[in-house]
């Protein structure tokens, strides 16, 4: 079935842009751009935040219409700036922030806007029929009742490339497909995706991930500051010549480890329980440490960070600051009163998106730019571009709001937070998540910066090679377990053996 | 700090600059452009408009729901949402006449204050604690507060006989009507507040993102408390004024005063979602109301049909305001 809804793989072209460019009122967000994407291929775009990926993307989806240039899909001349008109030509894209309606099943939400029916109902069963034929097609097991919310990130992925199969797409556009996804679930989006190249479909991906791109890709093009910088078969590519592509130069990689001089235990957790979440998981942390948690998605390392910065209300277990025994913090107030922060897995959920970048980064200590009471804007100014120092951060753009800004920046706004405010312990979960390659060494250098200066650190990043870079020990996870600590010298692979080491212990 | 691992230093990052075009002032002033408007229209249509008595009479007029919208601008800029203000107002109006003839005045209006900030202490801590939707919870409470008013008051109109009850909301000082120059210094602090304190700006991250203010440490659940608490007050305030102006404290005068409010406070601008919005924007939107309602008495224009024009205004400011964020 899935073949009369796809040509046979054609030679020549699915997507030409020709001299495309887009401009944002002054800023020029994609300059003259001139790029092939061959049918049936999968064709990866990297390049920095703002290198011009996503609106390249955009453009074809029809949400941005291009400045000037124009756009083919299979020859024809694409109207742009219109989605109905992209979807008509096949292109369907799929974002970081899935639109799945999560009270709906599975099935239903396939065939959203698209439902079958006969005479007028609704024909569950030919829905069912269809769905389970797709789903088999893609070697993927999802029933089509389950109800779509509780299904793991994966899978509602997979629903949402189902429904753009359903809908007859051609060209499937993927931003940023695996950010948030377990290596294990990773492999398995990989074969998905040859599957739907073997199936004629062609895939335009965009990726920080160098590895996977590599891995996966027919062509990779790298963009930069707008710019198309060049284009060649991924086995042309290797990841130094990729990321010297995407900077401009080369980037020298050396994760420098200092000896830790420091052994004060500032934080002890003993017996760490959050009922359905962890078991039972104990942590000991010094002064000038930082403790990396490895495991994978769903081993409950966001939910260990959570817990110790209040936000789990039913977690159980005895903590020890300084040796003396102290309350669970029952919300982030009290956490903080401990010396605790914590920088939330999304970024968003930590920044108030529509006040200002200096608002955001003193927003944990607005009392220090007051006095009685009175705010004083001068001084304001000043705490956050104190605490932004050192960071790569037009300070221009502190008067800007914190919407505006790349994820990146944004990342630094809530570190600089902390810079700021100087708690004890921060606890940091993904801070490099589904930011660019020069924002997230920066990152993890101010990290160690921070680590150094006396700050005890706890670290979770699904990219285990970050953990490793960047810990001085680490805590493995494992379904909600302990499942051992490494030290400084563990590889990934150590780590992964550790995360499955385990059997579930909570369903 | 040095960083170690060498951050790459980007070849010329697309430039910004703050965009402040002719196009972005005209457009956040657009309210002030058309109060201007609608004064000059006035000023035609009526030659006695700018004359002093009328301005103080037109202003002192609307001074209830104006402080009532003060306190809704600082609900809705932490992300709630009151109902109630209505009922409060009512409460504040008969327990304040009630009280009057039997304590001395300073005492009644001190207890008819603290009636209205329980209420809005009530209300704040069935939306922070109870974690009622503020919609639900201040539409159960308009109907507590509004019910309480009436057993209290036996449900028939308190007539206060003693001169000093009239000079809260009838009184002059220096010739400007007390009750104005209360709003005007309500609004002057509500202002500063607002814009230049630790606890102003803590509200607007409350409300842009309670999340995001929870994680950094600010006691979001106090905060918003705070907000509908004050509220409670100011629209016991306007009860007062109003008892005071009628020498009547009566149970069923709110009509729909909590609506005008709210009406106020989303044609000036402020957001329903919480986050922006200020006290000058609700300061225009009274007066934008208010002129306009002197525009419709002034044509002798049915008082249905600008309840009809005003529920289009409330309309059009929030569509105004939602092609705004579009763009």
């Amino acid at each position: 079935m899935l073949a009369t809804a796809i040509p046979q793989r054609t030679a020549g072209a699915a997507v030409r842009f020709q001299i495309v460019r887009k401009q944002f009122g002054d800023t020029v967000a994609v300059k003259d751009v001139t790029l092939e994407v061959a049918a049936g291929s999968v064709h990866a775009l990297v390049g920095e935040n703002g290198a011009g990926k996503s609106t390249l993307l955009g453009m074809l989806a029809g949400r941005i219409a291009v400045t000037s240039g124009k756009i083919e899909v299979f020859g024809r001349m694409l109207q742009t700036g219109d989605v109905r008109a992209s979807r008509a030509a096949g292109v369907v894209a799929i974002y970081q922030e899935l639109t799945i309606v999560p009270n709906l099943s599975a099935c239903a939400n396939v065939f959203l806007g698209q439902t079958r029916s006969r005479l007028g109902f609704l024909s569950e069963r030919l829905m069912h029929r269809r769905f389970d034929e797709l789903c088999s097609r893609l070697g993927v097991t999802i029933p089509a009742h389950a109800v779509a919310g509780v299904l793991s990130m994966a899978d509602q992925q997979m629903v949402e490339i189902i429904r753009a199969l359903q809908s007859q797409a051609r060209i499937l556009l993927l931003d940023e497909p695996t950010s948030a996804l377990a290596p294990p679930e990773r492999e398995a989006l990989f074969k998905r995706i040859c599957e739907l190249r073997a199936n004629g479909v062609t895939i335009l991906l965009v990726s920080h991930n160098l590895d996977e791109v590599l891995a996966i890709a027919d062509e990779i093009s790298v963009c930069r500051d707008g710019r198309l910088v060049s284009t060649a078969p991924a086995t042309a590519w290797t990841k130094a010549s990729l990321v010297a592509a995407m900077l401009g130069h080369a980037i020298s990689h050396n994760p420098r480890r200092r000896p830790r001089r420091d052994f004060d235990r500032i934080l002890h957790a003993e017996a760490i329980t959050v009922p359905g979440k962890i078991e039972n998981i104990s942590i000991t942390m010094s002064r000038s440490e930082i403790v990396g948690l490895g495991g994978l998605v769903g081993s409950g390392r966001t939910t260990l960070l959570r817990a110790l910065s209040g936000l789990e209300p039913e977690a159980a277990g005895r903590l020890f600051i300084d040796g003396e025994e102290r309350e669970l913090p029952a919300s982030p107030s009290q956490a903080l009163d401990l010396g605790i922060a914590l920088i939330p897995e999304d970024r968003k959920q930590g920044l108030v998106l529509g006040m200002t970048a200096q608002e955001n980064i003193v927003l944990a200590d607005l009392g220090a730019t007051a006095s009685a009471g009175f705010i004083s804007e001068q001084r304001l100014r000043n705490c956050a571009v104190n605490a932004i120092r050192g960071y790569e951060f037009d300070r221009r753009r502190l008067s800007g709001m914190a919407g505006s800004l790349s994820g990146g920046n944004q990342q630094k706004l809530l570190l600089a937070r902390w810079r700021h405010r100087r708690p004890r312990i921060l606890l940091a979960d993904e801070p490099t998540r589904g930011i660019d390659i020069g924002a997230k060494e920066e990152i993890l250098g101010n990290l160690r910066d921070l680590a150094d200066d006396g700050l005890t650190i706890l670290f979770v990043s699904s990219e285990l090679e970050e953990v490793v870079a960047v810990s001085d020990r680490i805590q493995v996870l494992s379904a909600g377990r302990d499942a051992g600590c490494l030290n400084a010298d563990a590889s990934v692979s150590d780590i992964l053996s550790a995360a499955f080491s385990l059997k579930p212990a909570v369903a | 700090m040095e960083t170690i691992l060498k951050a790459p230093t980007k070849s010329a990052s697309p430039s910004w600059k703050p965009t402040i075009t002719m196009a972005s002032v005209i457009w956040r002033g657009m309210i002030i452009w058309l109060l201007i408007a609608l004064v000059i229209l006035c000023r035609i249509l009526y030659p006695g408009f700018l004359a002093r008595d009328n301005i103080f009479n037109i202003l002192t007029q609307n001074v209830q729901v104006g402080l009532i919208a003060l306190g809704m601008t600082f609900v809705m800029i932490a992300g709630g949402f009151d109902l109630s203000v209505g009922a409060i107002y009512a409460a504040g109006a008969t327990v304040y006449a009630m009280e009057a003839k039997v304590m001395a005045l300073p005492l009644a209006a001190l207890l008819a204050l603290t009636v209205g900030l329980i209420a809005g202490t009530t209300n704040g801590l069935i939306v922070t604690r109870l974690r009622v939707n503020p919609f639900v919870a201040t539409l159960g409470t308009t109907s507590i507060f509004g019910g309480a008013a009436y057993l209290f008051s036996h449900s028939a109109p308190v007539l206060v006989d003693r001169p000093d009850f009239t000079v809260l909301g009838a009184g002059r000082w220096f010739g400007v009507p007390i009750s104005l120059a209360l709003l005007v210094v309500a609004y002057a602090i509500g202002s500063l507040l607002l814009s230049k304190t630790v606890y102003g700006r803590s509200l607007y991250a409350v409300g842009g993102n309670p999340e995001a203010a929870r994680l950094a440490g600010l006691r979001v659940g106090f905060l918003k408390t705070s907000t509908y608490a004050l509220v409670g007050v100011l629209s016991a305030l306007g009860g007062m004024i109003i008892a005071s102006r009628l020498s009547i404290g009566q149970a069923d005068i709110a009509g729909t005063m909590s609506l005008d409010a709210i009406a106020i406070v989303i044609i000036g601008g402020t957001s329903l979602f919480g986050g922006s919005g200020a006290v000058w924007r609700t300061a225009v939107g009274l007066l934008l109301l208010a002129v306009l309602t002197n525009i419709f008495d002034a044509l002798a224009l049915d008082s249905n049909f600008q309840s009809l024009i005003k529920g289009a205004i409330v309309i059009g400011a929030v569509a105004l305001d939602a092609f705004s964020r579009r763009r």
